[in-house]
């Protein structure tokens, strides 16, 4: 089956167990579970922008989703205890970036030069 | 191209993702038209106006027991309504006038000594109480700290900086209003190694007035009963 697919598959999945799982967060963790979030949507959005470019490494995306979630949300906690508002860094910074890497996506997929300046064709790597 | 592993754990990660982006739906949800955004300016406008509301309900509350006292016609009616007024002045449930004093409490105005402790010099809930038992054991019929009526229920503590009192906050100056016989009321506060002597040694300002009428308002609190039951 198509790459895609499966990954369509894990995300329908990972939404049905969050919507039925038993569990709530705590509202305390409300702030760390959104930067945290935003961090992982921001890794994959880099992650297929590379994918289109050619040059996605599995090992730099994997940490970087989970190390860049856990570091956004221990960022966010040091903020809190100290007062400053770290938060709103971590939402801008990462923010500003997704749709930077929207915008390339988009620009690849419609097959116009990528934002690397080397054109690409589209969908390349979706062949297995 | 790519291994079998790296497939499943980007399968993986997909899930976790959409199980994020899930669990922060529901939090948004279940948390999110909540007090998470709201700003302390429009908690505190919030809480004031909870505050008005609750104090129009409480004179409501009052105006409608009074009402219900109101009620009656008929003989036996009558008896039964002059001893529920009976049971209702002396449980604090009703308004009543009558002679008494009244006694202010305020902090203590002497100039503050280097290295002394600074709560010495202010008012305490248990110099309130001590000044209200001190007048319900001299006789008082009825006692009022700032606008509260002493009922069973009634308690006098620490709420942080201020006192509570039928879970009010009040704070100094402290005004006690006690029905009673005017002089035995003094006398009791003003007894030698008594009240009055305790809390002028530390500094506190009190005033006693002997006064011939003294409006005391009703209870205003919730006189519901979860637990306590009539004996049978």
């Amino acid at each position: 089956m198509n790459g895609a697919v499966w990954l369509l598959i894990g995300l329908l999945a990972g939404l049905v167990a969050g919507f039925r799982l038993p569990v709530a967060l705590p509202l305390a963790m409300a702030r760390y579970h959104s930067v945290a979030l935003l961090a992982a949507l921001d890794s994959v959005f880099g992650g297929w922008r590379a994918r289109l470019v050619g040059g996605f490494d599995p090992a730099v995306f994997l940490t970087g989703f989970f190390g860049n979630a856990v570091l956004a949300a221990a960022l966010t906690y040091i903020g809190d205890r100290t007062g400053v508002e770290l938060y709103l860094a971590a939402v801008f910074a990462l923010g500003t970036r997704i749709f930077m890497n929207l915008g390339a996506i988009r620009r690849l997929m419609l097959g116009m030069t990528g934002s690397n300046g080397q054109p690409q064709p589209p969908r390349s790597e979706e062949t297995p | 191209m790519r291994s079998r592993f790296e497939q499943l754990a980007m399968v993986l990660v997909a899930a976790i993702l959409g199980l994020m982006l899930a669990l922060g739906f529901r939090m948004q949800t279940a948390f999110g038209p909540t007090l998470q955004n709201r700003r302390w300016d429009e908690l505190a406008v919030m809480l004031r106006l909870c505050e008005e509301e609750r104090d129009a309900l409480r004179d409501e509350v009052v105006a409608l027991r009074a009402a219900i006292a109101e009620i009656g016609g008929g003989e036996q009616l009558d008896v039964l309504a002059q001893e529920l007024r009976q049971a209702r002045l002396f449980s604090g449930l009703a308004a009543g006038v009558g002679p008494g004093v009244r006694v202010t409490l305020d902090d203590s105005s002497r100039p503050q000594q280097g290295g002394e402790d600074p709560n010495l010099f202010l008012l305490h809930d248990d110099d309130i109480l001590r000044v209200v038992n001190e007048l319900a054991a001299a006789g008082a019929e009825a006692i009022v700290i700032n606008g509260q009526r002493r009922v069973a229920t009634t308690e006098i503590r620490c709420a942080g900086p201020a006192i509570s009192v039928n879970n009010t906050r009040v704070a100094p100056p402290i005004r006690i209003l006690a029905v009673g016989d005017p002089q035995t009321l003094e006398s009791a506060l003003r007894m030698r190694g008594g009240v009055l002597e305790i809390l002028t040694v530390i500094g506190i300002q009190v005033q006693i007035e002997q006064l011939g009428s003294l409006e005391i308002p009703a209870f205003a609190g919730t006189t519901r009963l979860r637990h306590l039951q009539a004996a049978r």
